[in-house]
């Protein structure tokens, strides 16, 4: 399925409010918007899915705003940062309770957790912003100009993102054995 | 460490730990949560009707519609029969083709 795919399916949902066009849309990109954010999340399945759902809503509600410069793809992971940091924003009001408690007594783990704790681990080494731009570009493959437009930052700031977490993550990586 | 290594690293790193997820509903599941929309075929219609008009008006304006009804004075009658007749066999074309663009010819 190609992006002559995805313009297509916008241009039905966006004209005629075809909800099977979406419905191809969202099958289409579930599996990396929801991988994603497990990611960001440290494996936090239900958590994850649930802002999964708000970002294809909120695709649907906007999609008359998609204009085509950038892929749909790189518009949907730049509503997923938006509903990400959101949700980030939100959490700060709770900043003053210990998360290491918090996390141990309701942290919900996915069926791939168990095995992925050193990613989840290795993630935690970065800033939120350096997380995002690592995973973006190591994991979802996107390039520099697209993790900008995502993060809707300058260019040379997206790449800054990524030499320092690059920076940081092959120090961790090496210490914890990895590349040897 | 040199720079190519440390991607390298990450690079194989990150791959190990890519996975699909399997949609388990969730698909659905956003589709039930979306909010009821209105049918908007209309619009469609409503802009083919205009431009239809429009079409219309400044043929007619133009001289257009004049001309082309004594072009057609000219064209003998067995073309414009012929014509016709080739509608069904170029519809019937199209559908085939438009049906089968997945398949490839060996």
């Amino acid at each position: 399925m190609s992006n002559t795919d995805d313009i297509r399916w916008v241009t039905q949902v966006a004209l005629l409010g075809d909800k099977n066009a979406f419905d191809k849309l969202t099958c289409k990109y579930q599996s990396p918007i929801r991988r994603f954010f497990l990611n960001l999340t440290a494996g936090d399945g239900p958590l994850s899915d649930d802002l999964a759902q708000e970002t294809f809503i909120k695709a649907y509600l906007n999609i008359t705003a998609f204009k085509g410069l950038s892929g749909f793809s790189t518009w949907l992971y730049r509503i997923a940062y938006n509903v990400y940091y959101d949700s980030v924003r939100a959490q700060k009001h709770y900043e003053d309770i210990d998360e290491s408690v918090i996390d141990n007594q309701h942290h919900t783990l996915n069926e791939f957790s168990a095995e992925k704790m050193d990613i989840y681990k290795a993630l935690k080494m970065l800033r939120k912003e350096e997380q995002t731009a690592v995973l973006l570009f190591y994991m979802e493959d996107k390039t520099h100009k697209e993790i900008a437009r995502i993060m809707n930052c300058p260019l040379g700031t997206a790449k800054t993102y990524i030499l320092k977490g690059k920076e940081r993550l092959t120090v961790y990586l090496t210490k914890a054995g990895y590349g040897n | 460490m040199e720079t190519n290594n440390k991607d390298k690293l990450l690079k194989d790193f990150f791959s190990n730990y890519k996975q699909e997820i399997a949609d388990n509903g969730f698909t659905a599941h956003v589709m039930q949560k979306l909010p009821e929309e209105t049918y908007r075929g209309w619009i469609v219609w409503i802009f083919a009707a205009i431009g239809m008009a429009l079409t219309f008006y400044i043929g007619l304006q133009s001289g257009l519609v004049d001309h082309l009804l004594v072009l057609f004075k000219h064209v003998p009658v067995y073309y414009i029969i012929g014509g016709v007749f080739c509608f069904p066999l170029l519809g019937t074309a199209g559908f085939y083709f438009s049906q089968t663009k997945d398949y490839h010819l060996i």
